[in-house]
């Protein structure tokens, strides 16, 4: 079942100078862009900086208007719903940001934040919101006894699990990932990948995963679209585009990922193993 | 080893807190060659960047340093901040993680390279001016005449660090310490910045200590390789042994946490 | 560039006339009927005509606001007498031509404004750079202090304070007033001393402050520490890396808080009794004299409005990432 398409959209953004009679210019981020996700699937948008994934992310998720082309939700064309419309594609559709600390607020605790979504539809969670708290913090592998404390204090793989429990609160069908793990370290960027996967196993829901890292999105992603200058330059297959991939863009994309040394790292692993 | 050109030995730093003094890099001994590129790789909080700023005495106001830092065996730990500046830039220089902000925005790149010049070897306006234009050719930024003119924002992100390379080599420093030079940067261009740095130093000799998180990075730039955690030094040996024959479980635990882009998936 | 300049001033141009139409508006039509003020209190109905006719307020609005705008670059009549370009009218009070009102005293207003800059620049900058160059310390702490009271003490409590301290008991100053230098050198200083401290201290305050946590900002700058990292001398760094970048928008904020004072010092003039800009405005808004409320709306306006464009212009001058990329 598809879950999410985006229709050609487009944007644009007027840049203007000061001064009455300045000139302006239009710098379009994304053109023409269009893909669908189905239903419990990962979607990875890949590019460099500028490469207009971001924008489209949140367009997708609309936290920005396209100038041009239509996002569909579930059957219902969301481009411009607003109102009781907007909120339940709210519901329906969450975002996690790439820093935690910024995405949350500071003055809150977990609780606050992770009840939040609920707080606004004046939903009382079964069982109170304490223990939904605490439920979804295990879920997400945090200690339900911290449900007190502030995003200050945990460590930075720590709040980007409660960004992702925050985004849970709701039940939603398709997740948001933007640059998701990209702040964290290779460690805990492990851990947090492995987390993504297993909350997908469990219940079902979709990911737009938005990332530069072309390696953690092998990990990650069924299908990849890969975005230059606002353009798919290709989409297709994880093993499509990894193992094969026909664009020269993707081509060069892949080539220039480090990489560590195959024949040591062959050797490494054939020690671990005997 | 007293032939080594960096001898960094038992260096420890200190740093005052809130909660009283925390050694942030702990007994730290490694050398780096002439010709030869050192890694040092932790994740953050492991001290790699304070390592960084403690040869050069750049470290925040309060740090306590210990052990010894040797250039061609003269120590610079604990020297003046005065007697130290003959050594930064000169004998040491030092490319940053974010080329933009550690450019001045104020002046044109021209004018941030003569000055350092100048302070170091003196000469005419525009005879630095000259030095500049060769050491922005050296780096390949093209059209480099008109372009030692140009302000730091006029530079895309990969030629912005070309610029910091260019600078930083200016007055042919026998040591280069490159901290996170390719962090911020596109993965196109991160490998164009390490396809020069190794080029420039097969020219000049000059020997590199390579600070990075990126483990794929240092195992292809590095021959040897420091591993740092939380200050203390838990793996130094040749890249090839460390990657090949990690002895240290955190070593294989980051080993085992790089994503790969090659082969076996996780899921 | 020159486009650049261009649209700024026909934006100039269309504020003032905005200006001067909302003042036109709210002084000449909500307030009382200017020709009964003038008439007084012996008033005869044709008294009343004839002063209308003149002052051309039977016309439709618009004709009265062409008239009022057009005298101010041509000239108008009023009845037989010709009023010369740039006429902003007469004072309902006293009859003096608006304009020569302003001629007179807009150089005690420059003075005044002039020399509580200098004051406030100077102990301002330099105090707030060595609050920042010695964070922390008592000094700093104290210096801080110090100026966040002086912001909090009103202008005219410290005006009364500093005339009943130093002329009054201590006979230290004259009583101030308006001499011109030329005059006599050091009474002009010995006057002006007062009103220019008065007004400099609430900004030497805020601009210590301002200077304070511009220099450390820079100081935590990347490219602070490349300048370190550099080798360069200290003068150098501090000169190039630290103190440019933090005092550039400095001068924005300067422009804009010079140009306002420009325009009179409402409270320093009146409470020293200069016969400024400030003075007058003060004066003629206590007696609704209409022509001369006008005149300082739009003299202050003029003042705001053109120094808006000189910091703008200045600011695009002194940090290039602003400046208009010329493809």
């Amino acid at each position: 079942m598809t879950l999410l398409q985006v229709r050609g959209v487009t944007k644009e953004f007027v840049t203007r100078g000061e001064g009455t009679m300045a000139r302006k210019s239009v710098f379009t981020a994304v053109d023409d862009v269009s893909f669908e996700v189905e239903l419990g699937e990962t979607l990875a948008i890949v590019g460099e900086s500028g490469s207009g994934k971001s924008t489209t992310a949140r367009i997708a998720a609309r936290l920005l208007e396209p100038t041009a082309g239509t996002v569909v939700f579930d059957g219902q064309d969301v481009t411009r719903a607003r109102g009781k419309e907007l909120a339940s594609f709210r519901n329906n559709v969450q975002v996690v940001f790439q820093d935690p600390f910024s995405s949350l607020n500071p003055r809150y605790t977990v609780e606050r934040i992770i009840t939040a979504p609920l707080t606004y539809q004046g939903i009382t969670p079964k069982g109170g919101r304490r223990a939904f708290t605490q439920e979804l913090m295990e879920r997400v592998g945090l200690n339900p006894d911290h449900c007190r404390r502030y995003p200050a204090q945990f460590s930075g793989g720590q709040a980007q699990r409660i960004g992702i429990a925050r985004a849970l609160a709701v039940n939603p069908k398709l997740v948001i990932c933007d640059e998701a793990v990209s702040a964290l370290d290779v460690s805990i960027q492990a851990q947090v990948l492995e987390l993504l996967m297993r909350l997908q196993r469990e219940s079902g829901f979709s990911y737009v995963f938005i990332a530069h890292d072309l390696a953690v999105v092998r990990q990650i992603s069924q299908r990849v679209a890969v975005m230059n200058r606002g353009r798919i330059v290709e989409v297709g297959t994880r093993d499509q585009v990894f193992g094969d991939p026909q664009d020269e863009y993707t081509k060069t994309l892949l080539a220039a990922v480090p990489r560590i040394n195959p024949e040591w790292d062959a050797r490494r692993r054939g020690k671990r193993a005997s | 080893m007293s032939g080594e050109l960096f001898v960094v030995d038992n260096l420890t730093v200190t740093l005052p807190t809130s909660r009283g003094p925390v050694d942030v890099v702990k007994n730290v001994s490694f050398t780096v060659g002439r010709d030869e590129t050192v890694g040092i790789v932790g994740e953050s909080g492991s001290g790699k960047s304070m390592t960084a700023l403690a040869v050069l005495g750049l470290l925040p106001r309060g740090a306590r340093t210990s052990g010894s830092v040797r250039l061609d065996g003269a120590e610079l730990l604990g020297r003046s901040d005065r007697d130290l500046r003959s050594v930064r830039g000169n004998a040491i220089s030092m490319v940053f993680q974010d080329p933009l902000s550690s450019l001045n925005p104020y002046y044109t790149v021209g004018l941030q390279i003569e000055e350092m010049y100048r302070t170091h070897r003196g000469g005419t306006r525009r005879a630095a001016r000259r030095v500049a234009i060769e050491a922005l050719e050296r780096v390949h930024i093209p059209d480099a005449a008109r372009r030692v003119d140009h302000y730091p924002h006029q530079f895309s992100g990969g030629m912005r660090q070309r610029v910091m390379i260019a600078m930083a080599l200016c007055c042919s420093p026998s040591l280069l310490i490159a901290d996170e030079p390719t962090t911020a940067l596109d993965v196109t261009v991160q490998a164009q910045i390490l396809e020069l740095l190794g080029e420039l130093q097969s020219t000049t000799g000059t020997g590199m200590m390579f600070i990075t998180h990126d483990l794929a990075v240092i195992s292809s730039i590095a021959q040897r390789v420091l591993v740092m955690q939380a200050g203390d030094p838990v793996e130094y040996g040749t890249a090839e042994q460390v990657f090949s024959d990690p002895r240290h479980e955190y070593t294989r635990m980051l080993l085992d946490a790089v994503p790969r882009i090659d082969d076996e998936v996780l899921s | 560039m020159m486009r650049y300049v261009l649209g700024r001033l026909g934006g100039v141009i269309l504020i003032l006339l905005a200006v001067c139409l909302f003042t036109y508006l709210i002084f000449f039509k909500l307030s009382p009927d200017p020709a009964v003020m003038i008439c007084g209190k012996t008033c005869t109905p044709e008294r009343i005509d004839s002063i209308r006719d003149v002052l051309g307020l039977n016309q439709p609005l618009l004709t009265q606001f062409w008239d009022f705008l057009s005298g101010i670059f041509v000239g108008r009549d009023y009845g037989s007498v010709h009023c010369s370009a740039p006429c902003l009218g007469y004072s309902f009070q006293t009859n003096e031509s608006v304009w020569s009102m302003i001629t007179a005293r807009l150089p005690v207003s420059i003075t005044v404004a002039v020399g509580a800059a200098v004051l406030w620049l100077l102990v301002g900058v330099i105090g707030g750079l060595v609050s920042a160059v010695k964070q922390g310390t008592w000094w700093d702490r104290s210096a801080m202090g110090l100026a966040l009271g002086g912001v909090s003490v009103p202008n005219y409590v410290l005006a009364l304070v500093l005339q009943y301290v130093l002329v009054v008991k201590l006979q230290l100053l004259p009583f101030p007033s308006a001499v011109p230098f030329a005059d006599d050198p050091l009474l002009w200083l010995e006057s002006y001393l007062m009103p220019w401290v008065v007004l400099a201290v609430g900004y030497a305050c805020l601009y210590a402050r301002l200077t304070r946590s511009n220099v450390i900002d820079t100081l935590a700058e990347n490219y602070y520490r490349t300048a370190r990292a550099k080798g360069l001398s200290g003068a150098l760094i501090m000169r190039r890396h630290a103190l440019r970048p933090a005092l550039t928008p400095i001068t924005t904020i300067f422009g804009m808080d010079f140009a306002g004072l420009l325009g009179g010092a409402l409270i320093t003039e009146t409470v020293f009794g200069l016969n400024g800009i400030g003075k007058m405005a003060a004066d003629s808004i206590a007696k609704n004299d209409q022509p001369v409320i006008m005149a300082v709306t739009l003299l202050a306006a003029f003042f705001v409005v053109i120094g808006n464009v000189v910091v703008d212009l200045l600011y695009t001058a002194l940090d290039p990432r602003v400046r208009v990329v010329s493809s």
